[in-house]
C-alpha cells in the first residue's frame, strides 16, 4: 500500500485548514479551520499498525476534540452576550485555556510529552511547528493579558523543569518545545511579525535537529553515545542544541535577544529574570548531553560506524546557517 | 428574567458531558459518548440562540456536519484500537 498520496492529500488539507483558521471573518470560521486541522492530521499519525501509534492517535484525538469543542462552546456564550461586557473576562479565559489546550502550552501540556513520545521524527516536525500557527494567531485576537503573563510564566517553568529527567530525545525536544511556546506566546501578545520571526526562526532550527536525528535514525539519549560519530555532525550537533537553547553568536539568540529587549524597555523586570532562568536550565541539560563527546577522552565505540559521507553538505549547511544568521542578517540592509 | 433560565440548561448539559469526559471510566466508548453529549448541548444551544435573533440556520447545519465527521473520526480511531488492542479499556494503555 503506497502510503505517500495519502499523505500529500492530508498534508495539503492540513495546510489549507490553517488558511481556513487564520483567515476567516469570524470566530465560528475559525473554529470550522480548527476542526478541519484535526481531521486531517489523524490520518497523518495513525498511519502504522502498532499499538503505539494507536495510543498516540487516541490520545492527541481526544485532547484536540475536547479543546475545540470547548471553544466553539466559549464562542457561542460569547455571541450571546453581546451588550454584557463584565464577562469579558471570563469568557477571555475560557477562550483562550482551550487555544492552550490545543497548543499544548501549560497548565494543559500533559498530552504533549506523551505523545511526540509515540510518534516519528517527521510528524513531530509536524505537531511541534505547523499544529501551532493557527492557535497562536487565534490567541492573538482575543487574549486576556494578565491570564496569559501567568501561562507564559507556567510554561516557561515546566518546559525547563521537566526536561530534566528525560532520556528519551523526543520528549526533551518537547519539554523545550513548551518553554519556546512561553516565548512565542509573549511575542504575540507584543506584534505579530515579531511573533512570526521569531516561529520561523524556531521551526528553522526544529527542522535542523529532527532532520539530523532522523538521518541518524535516533531517539534516546543513550544512542548518541554509542555511535561513532563523525567530529562535523557531534559539532553540528553541538550547534544546534546551543542555538536552541538560545546562546548568543547562533542562530537561536536573536528573536530572544529582540524579545528581551521589548520587556527591559517596558520594565518587566520579573517576567525577564524568570525568562532567563529559565533558559539557563534548558542550556544546561541541551550541554549536558552534548559536551562529555567533545572533551579530550571522549567516548568512542569502534564496533558502530555511522556512515554519513552522502549526507555531510545538508549538515555542513545547517551549521554554516546557524552560526553565521545573525551577522549575515546585518548585511540585508546594505 | 424567566427567558434566561434555559442558558443555565445548556451550561448545565455542557458541563456535565465535560465531566463525563474527564472521569475515569472503564471504557472508551463512554469518553467518546459524552463528547457527542456536549456537541448535542451546543446543538441545542445554537439553536434556541438562532431563534432567538431570527437568523437563518445555515450555521447550525454546518456545526452539525463538522460534529458528526469529529464523531465518525472517533469511531474510526475507536475501531482501530480494538483491532490492535482487542478491546476498548483504558487499562490497556501501557506504552506512554
Amino acid at each position: 500500500m503506497n502510503n505517500n498520496s495519502n499523505k500529500m492529500f492530508f498534508l495539503f488539507i492540513l495546510f489549507f485548514s490553517t488558511l481556513i483558521s487564520i483567515s476567516s471573518n469570524s470566530w465560528f470560521g475559525c473554529w470550522i479551520g480548527l476542526e478541519i486541522n484535526l481531521l486531517s492530521f489523524i490520518p497523518l499519525i495513525s498511519n502504522s499498525k502498532n499499538l503505539l501509534s494507536v495510543e498516540t492517535s487516541l490520545k492527541y484525538f481526544l485532547t484536540q476534540s475536547l479543546a475545540s469543542i470547548n471553544f466553539l462552546f466559549m464562542i457561542l456564550i460569547k455571541f450571546s452576550l453581546l451588550k454584557n461586557f463584565d464577562m469579558n473576562n471570563i469568557i477571555s479565559i475560557m477562550m483562550n485555556s482551550s487555544l492552550l489546550m490545543k497548543m499544548g502550552s501549560a497548565p494543559f501540556h500533559f498530552w504533549f510529552p506523551n505523545i511526540v513520545e509515540g510518534l516519528s521524527w517527521m510528524n513531530n516536525f509536524m505537531l511541534m511547528t505547523w499544529q501551532k500557527i493557527s492557535p497562536m494567531i487565534l490567541l492573538s485576537y482575543y487574549f486576556n493579558k494578565n491570564f496569559l503573563i501567568f501561562m507564559i510564566i507556567m510554561n516557561l517553568i515546566i518546559g525547563s523543569l521537566g526536561g530534566l529527567n528525560q532520556t528519551s530525545l523526543r520528549k526533551l525536544l518537547a519539554f523545550s518545545s513548551i518553554n519556546n511556546l512561553g516565548w512565542m506566546i509573549f511575542s504575540i501578545m507584543i506584534s505579530e511579525n515579531l511573533w512570526l520571526f521569531y516561529f520561523l526562526i524556531y521551526s528553522m532550527m526544529i527542522f535542523m535537529m529532527i532532520s539530523l536525528f532522523f538521518l541518524m535514525n535516533m531517539y534516546f539519549m543513550n544512542q548518541l553515545f554509542i555511535n561513532n560519530m563523525n567530529f562535523f555532525i557531534k559539532l553540528n550537533l553541538l550547534i544546534n542544541f546551543l542555538s536552541l537553547g538560545g546562546l548568543p553568536p547562533f542562530m537561536g539568540f536573536m528573536p530572544k535577544w529582540i524579545i528581551i529587549n521589548f520587556l527591559l524597555i517596558n520594565k518587566f523586570y520579573f517576567l525577564t529574570f524568570i525568562f532567563m532562568m529559565t533558559s539557563l536550565i534548558i542550556i544546561y541539560y541541551y550541554i549536558r548531553i552534548i559536551y562529555s563527546s567533545f572533551m579530550f577522552n571522549y567516548f568512542k565505540m569502534k564496533w558502530m560506524n555511522l556512515l554519513m559521507k552522502n549526507n555531510m553538505s545538508l549538515i555542513n549547511l545547517s551549521s554554516f546557517i546557524s552560526i553565521s544568521s545573525m551577522i549575515l542578517s546585518t548585511f540585508i540592509f546594505m | 428574567m424567566l427567558i434566561y433560565d434555559i442558558w443555565f440548561l445548556f451550561i448545565y448539559m455542557f458541563f456535565i458531558g465535560n465531566l463525563i469526559f474527564v472521569s475515569k471510566n472503564k471504557h472508551l466508548l463512554v469518553v467518546l459518548l459524552s463528547l457527542e453529549f456536549i456537541v448535542l448541548s451546543i446543538f441545542f444551544f445554537f439553536l434556541v440562540l438562532l431563534m432567538f435573533i431570527d437568523y437563518d440556520m445555515y450555521m447550525l447545519m454546518v456545526f452539525l456536519v463538522f460534529s458528526v465527521c469529529e464523531g465518525s473520526l472517533g469511531l474510526s480511531i475507536l475501531v482501530s484500537m480494538i483491532r490492535s488492542h482487542g478491546n476498548d479499556y483504558f487499562q490497556s494503555f501501557s506504552m506512554l
